[in-house]
């Protein structure tokens, strides 16, 4: 009963009039943006900062909830008009759902891309809603030295599940941390890597590093593919309406794979790509007619869309009941509670119900404002596929350009932001992984505080991380991540041969 | 001399900057009262764990990069200035001058200017559209930010 009286709780915040606008506009914005090919939840969420700084704390937490749930619903769009996946998440609904277009059924893939992408929502908002209390609970009894463990394994998951190198992904990571410990060390006041120069006494401020490697280092990639890329002939859009034997049909694999997206969201390092690839491959061998997945079947975009929705959602519950952020997506959500002067942790819940319940409420609003707005206008939107990729391209230069200097007011800060995006297109063409940098950027300073607490209190023997069961397991758990991939590659290997 | 591949050029460079990363974490001042981790024990593991990633990528294979491919390759024919990387290059120096005439020119117009100027370079052709585009954009930022967020942007020439 408690859960239910906390929701009532929560839906008396999401439902203030001011919130609901915000849900409105982040699940809108989150929609358009998401439909751009290239730019991803994580460049939308770091955009939409600059605005939320100002905001009350639950306020900006919907919006930005409502951007990022947005975001994947938009990327499915352009995954069904252009076979040009706006955001990872929603490669795998390209795979029927492009086929289903060229056929004339871009209506009936968008709008089972909708429903499904409600149900995934819902479900997931459930679990959400019981989970996470039950897991602050265990987390309470956390101290530094799982904590530290929690946040390496945070980290080495999401270095192992990126379909890049490992070696390169750990790399990003250790520069992440790298950026993160420049400026005054807040435990004993001495300088790190500033060079003397005053502004980098605070620190580099991650939405800097957030904008750079990931929106402005597109710009410059879509720049060097000839200004975005080949124009794609955009399919029409047809019909929205789906018989009852279609809903009939996709009912089961929608709510498995709602399931499924929630619990792989709540994992390290998973997230909507692998939620919906999974949902995806599980249809594929549970379904009678399995062979036509590829070929424009109904539930081979119902599944990826209700997994990925669903692990956005699960997603939250590590970042709010742990403050450890499984994902880069998510490690940008973290950084902007911070900048609201929010610390989201076990004692959110009872410090800050009302950022926790207004949020988890508010995502029940803004899956209706999925499926009951966004749809409708759904052909609307897609126009913003049309315009000119120039045009686009200067746009978001100017979004990241204000995006900084609304925050810091510092011309040093845009020098910055032009050194990262230069950075992060250099990582992308020589195959780095740019999340776990990210990652690693947000959670650098907490992992060594945590670690140096631990240290403290234990007079400066390591074996602390050890001694304590659940840190023990957690590190355990980060060693065997990183053997997965080794494992992986020497299987395809065996296979080969 | 064998030739070094990409992976192995990349290491060389990343042990340079771990070494130059070690060299200063060994130049951060002790805390006065004794502590069992000071500031410079985290710079340290990070700069070694560095150093031995950089070792380890030196020995992996490279694999294709799924970047460097996509370059378009067609662009590289035209001329010097439209060619992908002068795009970077350029769109690099435009961001530095903006950064600089920021202040001195103002949002409004700085914006503006660097959004038609690019637009067009990009090779949009329809200035009145690029104009309108770019200046209604701009506008609607600086509203929002000054007079609903409160946020203070700087004006330069222009009187608002």
């Amino acid at each position: 009963m408690d859960a239910l009286n906390n929701l009532m709780y929560g839906f008396g915040i999401a439902l203030e009039p001011i919130n609901i606008a915000y849900v409105f506009a982040g699940v809108f914005a989150g929609t358009i943006i998401g439909m751009l090919p290239g730019l991803g939840p994580i460049s939308a969420l770091a955009l939409m900062i600059p605005i939320t700084f100002a905001m009350e704390p639950s306020s900006g937490l919907i919006l930005m909830a409502g951007v990022y749930y947005g975001a994947i619903f938009g990327g499915s769009t352009s995954s069904i008009l252009l076979n040009a996946p706006g955001v990872a998440g929603t490669v795998a609904t390209s795979f029927d759902g492009y086929p289903m277009a060229k056929k004339g059924l871009a209506g009936k893939a968008l709008a089972i891309a909708a429903y499904s992408s409600f149900v995934g929502g819902t479900v997931s908002v459930i679990f959400l809603m019981l989970v996470a209390p039950l897991l602050s609970k265990v987390a309470v009894s956390f101290g530094p030295a799982e904590y530290f463990a929690l946040m390496v394994l945070g980290l080495t998951a999401v270095v192992s599940l990126s379909d890049k190198s490992l070696v390169k992904g750990l790399i990003a990571a250790v520069v992440g941390v790298m950026i993160s410990i420049v400026g005054i060390d807040m435990q004993t006041g001495t300088e790190r890597f500033t060079f003397g120069s005053a502004q980098l006494l605070d620190g580099i401020d991650f939405l800097v590093v957030a904008l750079g490697i990931f929106a402005l280092a597109e710009v410059f990639y879509m720049l060097l593919r000839g200004g975005g890329g080949k124009e794609t002939p955009r399919n029409a859009i047809g019909s929205l309406k789906l018989t009852r034997s279609e809903v009939k049909e996709i009912a089961g694999p929608v709510s498995r794979s709602s399931v499924l997206g929630f619990f792989t969201g709540v994992l390290p390092g998973a997230g909507a790509t692998i939620g919906s690839f999974l949902g995806y491959s599980m249809e594929k061998r549970i379904a009678k007619d399995g062979n036509t997945f590829g070929q424009g079947n109904i539930k081979g975009v119902a599944a990826p869309e209700a997994a990925n929705n669903a692990a956005c959602t699960g997603s939250f519950v590590p970042l709010l009941t742990l403050g450890v952020p499984g994902s880069g997506t998510t490690a940008v959500l973290l950084g902007a509670l911070l900048v609201m002067g929010v610390t989201p942790g076990p004692m959110m819940l009872e410090q800050r119900p009302d950022v926790f319940w207004g949020v988890v409420a508010s995502m029940y609003i803004g899956n209706i404002f999925l499926l009951v707005l966004n749809l409708p206008l759904i052909p609307l939107i897609a126009k913003i596929l049309d315009l000119p990729k120039p045009l686009l391209l200067s746009l978001i230069l100017i979004f990241c350009m204000i995006g900084v200097y609304g925050m810091s007011f510092s011309v040093f800060d845009l020098l910055l932001l032009l050194g990262f995006g230069l950075l992060g297109l250099g990582m992308r063409l020589f195959g780095f992984p740019a999340a776990p940098l990210i990652l690693a950027l947000i959670l650098g300073n907490i992992m060594e505080e945590s670690m140096r607490r631990a240290l403290q209190i234990s007079g400066g023997d390591w074996m602390t991380f050890i001694d304590k069961p659940i840190s023990l397991s957690l590190l355990l758990i980060a060693l065997l991540s990183l053997g997965l991939p080794l494992l992986k590659k020497r299987r395809k290997r065996a296979i080969a041969e | 001399m064998t030739k070094l591949n990409t992976n192995q050029w990349l290491a060389v460079v990343l042990a340079l900057f771990a070494a130059a990363y070690l060299a200063m974490a060994w130049q951060v001042p002790t805390f006065p009262l004794p502590r069992p981790v000071d500031s410079d024990l985290f710079p340290k593991v990070l700069g070694v764990a560095l150093l031995l990633l950089a070792v380890l990528l030196f020995f992996e294979k490279p694999g294709a990069i799924a970047g460097a491919d996509e370059i378009d390759k067609e662009a590289t024919q035209g001329p010097l200035l439209l060619t992908p990387w002068a795009r970077v290059v350029v769109t690099s120096l435009a961001i530095a001058a903006y950064a600089l005439l920021l202040v001195p020119l103002g949002f409004v117009l700085a914006s503006t200017l660097l959004c038609v100027g690019l637009t067009a370079y990009y090779g949009y052709r329809r200035l009145t559209v690029n104009i309108a585009t770019s200046l209604g954009v701009v506008l609607a930022l600086y509203l929002t930010m000054t007079r609903v967020m409160d946020v203070y942007l700087p004006t330069g020439v222009l009187p608002f």
